[in-house]
């Protein structure tokens, strides 16, 4: 769940304390991020469902449209009013129109964000020093630095796993859209998403991308960067966290920055991480959860929990933590969670699109055309037909 | 067993308990046999087939309420370019998997059943990839194809074989074939094990005879082993299909059913739709299986007749 | 001896064997070689020997991850699954090899049909059934699933082992007094072990080894089995494989040591199972 297990220590000791304050037995279960879906599916279905759990929004929202979870209004309103309010991306992503008017989920912290590591030691020699401004400039500094096959430049994955969904922003800062503005017709067949295609095919023609991104797993990224094969990497800093346990040369060779920005855009899509209660929960021990979710949001512990977790603030108040203002990762977490662009920004976020984003069918587009060998053309009007396919379901 | 008053069967008939005669007695006793089984069976395979079929043809997600769509599921999934491309995968990857698997088997067993020092340690040995759990094997496999830190690419090129890293995983040409050889190197004992059990048994006779005939070892293989086999070679190749037809870990662990969709197999591509909640669709996705294994089915109810 | 092996023929023998046992051997040497590595030299300093040796990974794993909680589960289950398996197995093919009576072999055939069910059809509508049981998130949930799935391979290599032995061995037991119950246990039992073995020992195997339904049934960390254990290793985006790969060499031991000392009985028993079956 959280890529941290400092973080993950921190909170079932916290729930625990809880537990004992309230004369309340509590049992914490930590599941696999990856298997949060079937393992809820399954729960769901069989009655099962705890109390009260984690999910990100996505799953938030597939959940609300068939009343899986109870509104929070009041709850949101409350643990605002006391850390000097929510930050903007908070309000922007939960307000989104297919949780339908109400709050479905507390965020405990903004997440999704990545943050571009690059190496200084290859980079410098080569006179690219500095943060690249564009994605662009990111393909001409890889160019510029890359060795093969000792090491690569662009150390993004383009294969059939979340972090492939980095693409999505990357189309979007190039002006593309996957859907229209009422968010039911898809809109992927445009100049925008070709000028797109044809620039990072040409990088991945170019050799510019480390061997094995297209079937790279969730940690394809951070293999690649702890062996020193890729030179740049997008990574919600867990990579951080395991060079700075076991490879202190290497973090010293890497400095951070924020995305860059795109011919269109500036895209830097920061999303939440919520703390939800299930329809099934019983009204006494809804109460309850909502006094362990203000329990759990207070400053004291969060401070001690996010100097150990790679998420960025959700509260005003966490902003004056020192962990924002001193480690360099979390510097740029801090920043993209107060100015980045919430959630699926520019597109509507909504359960047609978390579909499209779980298919991974940007990627795929990309996939189509470097391995399949498929044209940009056709590989564009096959995505477009598969995303239509999946906004029409979801509009019956 | 539990029921020791009626495992008496036939005397406790004669004896005028429930006024059986012998047959219903023994048919009685039959049925009690058979009930843990069936009762199992009926619990978590057979009710849970139906009522995923039942749903396949809803538009039901999770938690939501089921609606009859009639074949709605299927037309969409027709149209995917990726379900079109995972019955070609699991289909080439069946065929290849079994047929190496079958000419592998064969071989190592003959060899194995010559006059060789230590058999017995060279049967453990064979062993050793189907004791270990398929996760770890495969998980293991992924280790040494993937391009950082994978054995095979350090050796090739340590080697000076090649000056850029081969891409044994992500690239369309190579993908299936090794997702092929991690299959076969995690299946093969079984079928070696089964053959060389099955050659154990031929007499010795046999072989003597062909011997003066003047068959050399092509002809003795052919004419007397093979023939001999024959029957465990079909047992082994049905249930072997099965399973490798059903293997999950083998694709979702090393590639994942890509690059693009060059190793998507059935299995994986069920495991996703799940991905978005549509457990109708899901459903679908398995269901259309079943034809598959329909064939298989009936192969083996042949296979039983001829037997009878 | 039959004929007498060249030298030719010998060298071409064991050549072909060494050739094997390299295959075999080095994949798995590949994985104890990683399993002594420390992360920092597996990604910066790849090798085919063994580099800075250490058993930090299993220390971390028994010690801070107590994977021996994982084992015991693991063991516990696969042992449940066997025992009531093998049961009932023996139980329904001795009926239907031995017993006459209405519709026998259609429920011997649609018994052996269930095992084509391919798993993934199974999984939504199993975690319902297995939750109205009150069954979800418990060891011998675990166990009625896997002895159902494994129940009608035994039984169908159990009926070509009972098949094998002649009936007429039954029968004179019983003339001479003795009840079926007792021919079965005294007769059929002892002449079809080496058949019943085998049959445990795949159920075994596929009960210690199987990790979907593990995974989604078990949601407690002290329940779950050695699969799920290991695939909690990966968390989120980090593959730690020198952890993974000391559990990986941890859970393969046990079913390696298994196979080693019944390897002989697993030969005979599929052999004499399926040949006469």
């Amino acid at each position: 769940m959280i890529f941290s297990e400092e973080a993950n220590d921190a909170v079932v000791e916290r729930i625990e304390e809880w537990g004992a304050m309230k004369g309340v037995d509590v049992e914490v279960v930590m599941i696999n991020e990856n298997e949060t879906v079937q393992r809820i599916s399954a729960a769901i279905e069989a009655g099962t469902m705890p109390d009260a759990f984690d999910l990100g929004v996505d799953f938030a929202l597939l959940l609300s449209q068939t009343g899986q979870l109870q509104a929070l209004d009041d709850l949101y309103q409350q643990i605002g009013d006391a850390h000097g309010g929510w930050l903007d991306a908070m309000d922007a992503i939960l307000a989104s129109t297919d949780f339908g008017g109400a709050i479905y989920g507390i965020p405990y912290a903004a997440s999704g964000i990545n943050v571009l590591y690059r190496r200084v030691d290859v980079l410098e020699p080569v006179g690219e020093a500095d943060a690249p401004a564009t994605w662009q400039e990111i393909a001409v500094n890889s160019a510029a630095g890359q060795d093969p096959p000792s090491h690569y430049g662009m150390g993004f994955a383009l294969s059939n796993v979340g972090d492939a969904n980095l693409t999505t922003t990357m189309l979007q800062s190039w002006g593309g859209r996957i859907a229209d503005d009422a968010g039911t017709t898809c809109t992927l067949d445009s100049p925008e998403t070709r000028a797109f295609l044809e620039w990072i095919t040409g990088a991945f023609a170019d050799g510019l991308f480390p061997p094995g991104v297209t079937t790279w797993d969730g940690g394809g990224d951070n293999t690649a960067y702890q062996s020193g094969n890729a030179l740049f990497i997008a990574n919600p800093g867990s990579v951080y966290l395991n060079i700075r346990e076991n490879d202190p040369e290497l973090l010293e060779a890497t400095r951070f920055s924020g995305l860059p920005a795109g011919p269109a855009m500036h895209i830097v899509p920061v999303t939440a991480k919520l703390r939800g209660i299930p329809a099934s929960t019983s009204p006494e021990k809804t109460e309850l959860a909502k006094d362990l979710f203000a329990f759990l949001a207070e400053d004291e512990f969060m401070e001690q929990y996010m100097s150990a977790a790679i998420y960025g603030p959700a509260l005003d108040s966490q902003l004056e933590f020192a962990v924002f203002n001193e480690s360099p990762v979390h510097i740029g977490l801090a920043d993209a969670a107060l100015n980045g662009t919430p959630g699926t920004f520019p597109d509507v976020d909504n359960a047609a699109l978390a579909e499209y984003q779980t298919n991974f069918l940007t990627p795929r587009m990309i996939q189509r055309i470097v391995v399949d060998n498929l044209s940009i053309d056709d590989s564009i009007a096959e995505t477009q037909a598969a995303c239509q396919a999946i906004y029409d379901k979801h509009n019956q | 067993m539990a029921q020791p008053n009626l495992t008496r069967g036939p005397r406790a008939a004669r004896g005028g308990w429930l006024r059986l005669n012998q047959r219903q007695s023994e048919g009685l006793f039959g049925y009690i046999l058979l009930a843990p089984i069936v009762v199992c069976l009926a619990t978590l395979v057979v009710y849970p087939f139906f009522f995923a079929i039942y749903i396949s043809f809803t538009n039901r997600m999770i938690g939501g309420q089921a609606e009859y769509i009639g074949l709605g599921n299927y037309l969409y999934l027709m149209r995917q370019p990726d379900f079109v491309a995972s019955v070609r995968n699991t289909v080439v990857l069946v065929f290849f998997v079994q047929l190496i698997k079958l000419v592998l088997g064969l071989g190592i067993a003959t060899l194995l059943n010559q006059p060789i020092r230590f058999r017995q340690f060279w049967r453990g040995l064979i062993l050793l990839p189907w004791a270990m759990p398929a996760f770890v094997a495969f998980i293991t496999w992924k280790l040494l194809l993937v391009p950082q830190g994978g054995a095979f690419n350090f050796i090739l090129i340590e080697l000076g074989l090649v000056n850029t890293h081969v891409e044994f995983l992500s690239s369309k040409a190579l993908a299936m074939p090794s997702v092929i050889t991690a299959s076969v190197w995690r299946g093969f004992p079984f079928w070696v094990i089964s053959f060389l059990a099955a050659m154990q048994t031929v007499p010795k006779e046999l072989y003597e005879a062909a011997v003066l005939d003047g068959a050399n070892a092509w002809a003795r293989f052919r004419n007397v082993t093979l023939p001999s086999i024959r029957h465990i070679v079909l047992v082994v190749i049905l249930v072997s299909t099965i399973w490798t037809t059903n293997s999950f870990e083998a694709v979702f662990l090393m590639t994942g059913g890509g690059p693009s969709n060059a190793t998507l197999t059935f299995p994986v591509l069920a495991y996703y739709s799940l991905q978005s909640l549509q457990i109708g669709e899901a459903a679908a996705v398995s269901v259309a299986l079943l034809p598959v294994f329909a064939v298989l089915a009936l192969i083996i109810a042949v296979l039983l007749q001829r037997e009878n | 001896m039959l004929h007498r092996t060249t030298t030719s023929q010998k060298i071409l023998y064991y050549t072909l064997l060494v050739l094997l046992a390299l295959a075999i051997l080095f994949p798995i040497y590949y994985m104890i070689m990683i399993s002594l590595k420390l992360p920092k030299d597996i990604y910066r300093t790849p090798s085919l020997l063994p580099v800075n040796t250490t058993l930090k990974n299993y220390l971390d794993l028994f010690e801070k991850r107590d994977f021996f909680i994982n084992i015991r589960n693991s063991l516990i289950v696969a042992a449940a699954a066997t025992f009531v398996s093998v049961l009932f197995s023996s139980m329904a093919a001795y009926s239907l090899v031995r017993l006459r009576y209405l519709y026998r072999n259609w429920i011997g055939r649609l018994i052996l049909f269930t095992y084509l069910t391919p798993s993934a059809l199974l999984f939504i509508p199993l975690s319902v059934i297995i939750a109205r049981l009150d069954l979800s998130n418990t060891l011998h949930g675990l166990v009625f699933i896997y002895l159902t799935f494994a129940a009608p391979l035994s039984t169908w290599l159990l009926m070509g082992y009972f098949k094998g032995i002649p009936v007429e061995l039954e029968e004179q037991a019983r003339v001479d007094g003795g009840t079926r119950f007792q021919a079965f246990y005294r007769i059929l039992l002892p002449l079809s072990a080496p058949g019943m073995i085998a049959v445990s020992v795949f159920t075994f195997t596929a009960a210690w080894n199987e990790f979907l339904f593990a995974l989604i049934f078990i949601t407690s960390p002290k329940l779950q089995t050695v699969p799920v254990a290991i695939s909690y290793l990966i968390t989120g985006d980090v593959f730690r494989w020198g952890l993974i790969m000391a559990g990986a060499v941890s859970s393969a031991v046990p079913v390696m040591i298994l196979y080693y000392l019944a390897q002989r009985f697993v030969v005979q028993g599929l052999a004499a199972g399926a040949v006469k079956g």
